[in-house]
């Protein structure tokens, strides 16, 4: 049977494969989908601990209602701020779009 | 509101008046100006001879509640030190204003902020809360600022910008230092800080290291060797009212405060450290003198020597007794005289000759010799001939800490005699490359000063000579202050 | 019924609405602006009229007190002015103004239920609001500079909000439960090493909103790309409510002076001296006024968090109305300077301080009022500024801080040093051309009006202070 440990390691493996890839990679869509990631293994933290602290009350899983619709929202906004970046300057590697500096 | 209080005000009001004057001519706002000054100069000599002699401690007493929350309040006082000072702040403004009549690129703003100057300088004489002698110290960087980054000479940016800096720094440890204080006794009030046993009071902060920290402010006003290195740039390159404010005025603030709070709130942190600061003030005499020699130009002679004679300021408070402290108070005085009529007179001589350095003048007492006689009532003053301030004060401060109790006084004060001998060295020099000398042809046709310019030269000469052969003028005054302060170590 | 409680949001919520419905029927940009600013103006009466004095609302959710109608009250000002500021931008705005003032209006329905938060989600739900309104507004000029400003605030705040709720993750499984009461009552004396795990992310999380460092890197972008009334909203709306909301989330649920509380304060007070010396830093090498004052922006939160970290160490509630002061002398101060900022470079038509030379001569009124602003941001006396300093001063030696009211003196010493220069750049340059420049209005109506403020709660701060200790303190 898989403990609440168990699933605190997933979470936070995908939670870490997401922060490295948000800072490593260099497409904004790819940090993108890493923010996601990292967000789903919040998520299933989340539910872990509702599901094993307080099975009563469901406090996590209503938590998690709303950072997946609050990620669905943001994710509408970054793509259309990557699409309004992409009619400006021609490509979405972060390391190109560097007019702001020091 | 008392008359102390409208006293600090009055010049800040005229600055307010004069920056709504319509108009550019320069005459209204000087006229103004002179107004005000001479107005306030006369509100001070009234408190200098309504001060009741035999009552002493801190009158004129004015108090608001202003932030209870912090136990602050806007508590002014004048005790015999603050009063002689704040008189002298007062006539020097006069002077300052007087000095300042050739100035015609934005008049208004210029004497605006040189009234405003000396409503903050008065303002950090007469409080009794550490957070207004804060305000009022800071607040003075302001003004100075524009006045010297604006009609100042040569490198004026640079030096209101380092002036700026410096003097921020050191107030920013004084700060510290009164926050710290603050947290110790819960009051900001002077006169109750006094009552405050110290020893009592259970707390995490050393009274060395708030000693220290209110010091750092007050050693870079004064100056402080090594906290000196912006005073030559800055007093040099200032607008000669500039000049005088700072080397007249705000350098005793450096003084006052030290004696105020430092020596005043920890007297026994300072008997400790007496010997290193004896020491520091000999170094500020003897380098001070030194650097002055080997200066060509004008200024920054005077510059250096007004540094040089801080250290008897600071060697006499430091002798920690009665006549040290009398001495002290003294020279601050008859400091500010000597060396507003040294700048004065200096400036008048760079702007009818065209150049600041020594060597490039030489026998103008030919074609100035009022100008010349007066220059050379300063000098002796500066060298502490008798019958001058300077004598009266120099030797006060010499009998006090030759016989302080601090190890090594005597040492010091026989190594500090030294300066009386680089102060007629330098002086003399620069008189005589000035005035004596072979007389230069491009010199000929020089006008020797006007009348304003003798009048208030002249009236500050005759205060080098009046406190020289009368100094009970001011002693009267200084004396329940200056007990007051020497009963702290016993006499 | 509990509607009454959240009135001043429901009016905004109303209003944004209505300026979207607004835009389909009418292209006048002045039916925008009216409506904004009485739906503003509205809220605002109901936030200073209302009685609530301690209420959670709708279950806990929620908490209306003192500290959070001031907050509302404050913040509602700030919006105010930030919507009469653009109307001087209208040029730049015109194609998107309705949408522009829409989302003015949601972020500020966003940063008022910051400080009201009573339960983990609402703060969550609060920031995103806001932090997702601020992403659009700050792109809104559709240049590449404003789109990657963006960009970058988008992906920092993704990581940052990302790294939040695992905290708040953290928190709830250490606690159980996610409502802030509840929290506080687990959270003493001993605690477990989650529940600090997951309040040190969670701090990390918010300070993104706040701008402090390590999450501070997208400001000085998005401040200089995004138009200059966001960059004021951002600045003295949402930096604000950043704060407010740790302030807020930390002392109700994680606050416990012996325990959790010494460990965060003192996290908050390392985080404070990181900020206001990198922020100080950094800012010495600027030369494009909207990011000096993004850098300095951030020193600043610098000095609030030191408040902050008073709240953990002390764990007075008192240090509240400190706070609450120092922010509204901040607000008032980025008002004041943003505002002329806004007006002065709309007519010389550049961002580089270089170009503000001879300002003094061109326009006085607004030299005067710039640098009101800007001494109160330096600290000296007689402005708001020095009292907020010296209250904070007091409070962090009062809570045993001196070493951290050292390094905070010595940087208002730093700070000084670029202040002066914009100064002496306005008052001794030669301008390239040294036409007059023009004061609408509107905009400077209240620039003067923050700069008189200025000036008043720097000679009397006592007005303020004991206003705010009334309403905060719980009788």
């Amino acid at each position: 049977m898989p403990g609440l440990e168990h699933y605190l390691i997933l979470s936070g493996l995908l939670f870490c494969i997401g922060l490295a890839g948000a800072v490593i990679k260099r497409s904004a869509i790819v940090i993108l989908m890493c923010i996601e990631i990292m967000l789903t293994g919040v998520n299933i933290a989340m539910v872990a601990f509702s599901r094993f602290i307080t099975p009563v009350e469901l406090t996590g899983q209503i938590f998690t209602v709303f950072i997946i619709v609050v990620a669905a929202a943001e994710i509408a906004i970054g793509l259309a701020i990557i699409l309004a970046l992409y009619r400006n300057r021609n490509t979405i590697d972060t390391q190109k779009i560097d007019l702001l500096k020091w | 509101m008392g008359i102390l209080s409208i006293t600090i005000f009055l010049p800040a009001a005229g600055a307010l008046l004069l920056s709504v004057l319509p108009g550019k001519n320069a005459r209204i706002p000087r006229a103004v100006a002179l107004a005000v000054t001479f107005l306030t100069l006369v509100l001070s000599c009234v408190l200098f001879a309504s001060y009741d002699r035999s009552l002493g401690g801190f009158q004129f007493v004015d108090a608001l509640s202003w932030i209870p929350a912090i136990n602050s309040s806007y508590h002014v006082g004048l005790d015999g030190l603050s009063l002689s000072l704040v008189t002298l702040t007062s006539l020097l403004a006069v002077i300052a204003v007087l000095a300042s009549r050739h100035i015609t690129s934005q008049p208004k703003a210029f004497f605006a902020w040189l009234l405003l100057l000396q409503s903050c300088i008065i303002g950090v004489f007469s409080s009794l809360d550490l957070l207004l002698f804060f305000i009022f110290w800071e607040l003075e960087v302001v003004p100075l600022y524009f006045l010297i980054s604006t009609w100042g000479s040569n490198r004026k940016e640079r030096s209101a910008i380092k002036y700026v800096l410096y003097t921020l720094f050191g107030s920013a440890f004084m700060l510290a230092g009164i926050v710290a204080l603050y947290f110790t006794t819960g009051t900001f009030s002077l006169p109750e800080l006094y009552n405050t046993d110290f020893a009592m009071l259970a707390n995490g902060i050393p009274l060395a290291a708030m000693f220290f920290l209110l010091l750092a402010g007050f050693a870079v006003k004064l100056p402080i060797f090594p906290f000196h290195t912006w005073l030559p740039d800055t007093y040099s390159d200032a607008p000669t009212a500039g000049s005088i404010m700072l080397a007249g005025a705000l350098s005793k603030m450096g003084g006052y405060g030290i004696a105020r709070i430092c020596l005043g709130l920890f007297p026994d942190t300072a008997a400790s450290f007496s010997s290193l600061f004896m020491g520091l003030a000999v170094v500020n005499i003897i380098y001070g003198g030194a650097i002055a020699l080997r200066q060509k130009e004008i200024k920054r002679i005077i510059a250096y020597s007004s540094f040089s004679h801080m250290g008897f300021v600071l060697l006499g408070i430091f002798s920690l007794n009665e006549i040290g402290l009398t001495g002290a108070a003294l020279q601050m005085v008859s400091h500010g005289l000597i060396i507003g009529l040294l700048f004065a007179g200096a400036a008048i001589l760079v702007k009818r000759t065209g150049t600041s350095r020594i060597d490039e003048m030489g026998g103008l007492a030919r074609q100035m010799p009022v100008l010349c006689g007066l220059v050379f009532v300063a000098a002796i003053g500066a060298m502490g001939v008798p019958s001058s301030s300077g004598f009266v004060a120099e030797v006060s401060v010499y009998l006090g800490a030759f016989s302080a109790s601090a190890e090594a006084a005597k040492i010091i004060t026989i190594i500090s005699l030294v300066g009386i001998l680089l102060a007629a060295s330098y002086m003399l020099n620069m008189v005589m490359k000035v005035f004596f000398g072979p007389v230069r042809e491009s010199f000929a046709s020089l006008p020797d000063i006007g009348s304003v310019e003798k009048l208030y030269l002249g009236v500050l000469a005759t205060g080098i000579f009046t406190v020289g052969l009368y100094p009970q003028l001011i002693t009267t005054v200084l004396k329940p202050a200056i007990k007051g302060l020497a009963v702290l170590w016993g006499g | 019924m509990n509607w009454m409680y959240i009135l001043p949001e429901i009016i905004i919520a109303a209003s944004a609405l209505a300026i979207i419905i607004a835009d389909l029927i009418s292209r006048k940009p002045v039916i925008i602006t009216t409506i904004a600013i009485v739906g503003i103006a509205a809220s605002l009466i109901a936030a200073c009229t209302s009685t609530v004095t301690f209420e959670p609302v709708f279950d806990g959710m929620l908490f209306i007190d003192g500290w959070s109608r001031l907050l509302k009250v404050l913040l509602l000002v700030v919006a105010g002015s930030v919507v009469i500021a653009s109307t001087d931008y209208h040029a730049r705005l015109k194609h998107s103004w309705a949408e522009f003032h829409a989302l003015v209006l949601f972020s500020l329905l966003g940063m008022m239920l910051m400080p009201s938060a009573g339960n983990l989600i609402s703060a969550f739900i609060a920031i995103e609001i806001t932090s997702i309104s601020f992403f659009v507004m700050v792109g809104m000029l559709k240049t590449p500079l404003s789109s990657e400003a963006s960009l970058k605030m988008m992906l920092t705040g993704g990581i940052a909000a990302a790294v939040m709720l695992y905290g708040m993750a953290f928190i709830f499984g250490s606690t159980g439960s996610t409502s802030l009461a509840e929290i506080a009552l687990s959270s003493q004396p001993d605690f477990s090493s989650g529940l600090l795990l997951g309040a040190l992310l969670l701090l990390a999380g918010l300070l993104f909103e706040a701008g402090a460092v390590p999450f501070h890197m997208w400001l000085p972008d998005a401040y200089e790309g995004a138009p200059t009334p966001v960059t004021m909203y951002l600045s003295a709306g949402s930096k604000l409510a950043g704060i407010a909301v740790i302030a807020r989330v930390f002392s109700m649920g994680l606050n416990n002076p012996g325990g959790l509380g010494a460990d965060w304060g003192m996290a908050v007070a390392v985080i404070s001296a990181l900020t206001m010396t990198l922020g100080n830093v950094l800012a010495l090498q600027q030369s494009n006024i909207k990011r000096l004052l993004a850098y300095s922006g951030i020193v600043h939160t610098g000095y609030m968090l030191i408040a902050v970290a008073t709240i953990g160490l002390g764990g007075q509630v008192s240090g509240d109305e400190k706070l609450f002061f120092y922010m509204a002398s901040f607000a008032l101060a980025e008002i004041a300077v943003f505002t002329a900022v806004i007006v002065i470079t709309r007519q010389i038509g550049s961002d580089r301080i270089e170009d503000l030379a001879g300002l003094a001569r061109r326009s006085p009124l607004l030299f005067a009022i710039m640098s009101i602003g800007i001494f109160s941001l330096m600290g000296l006396p007689l402005t708001a500024g020095f009292m907020a300093k010296l209250f904070i001063f007091t409070s962090a030696v009062d809570n045993g801080l001196l070493w951290l009211m050292i390094i905070a003196v010595l940087n208002t010493v730093i700070s000084a040093y670029y202040y002066l220069r914009i100064i002496r750049v306005m008052w001794l340059g030669k301008p390239s051309d040294g036409s007059a420049l023009s004061l609408p209005k509107a905009p400077g109506l209240i620039s003067i009006f923050s700069a008189l403020g200025i000036l008043l709660l720097g000679i009397a701060p006592y007005l303020l202070l004991k206003l705010a200790e009334n309403i905060i303190f719980i009788p």
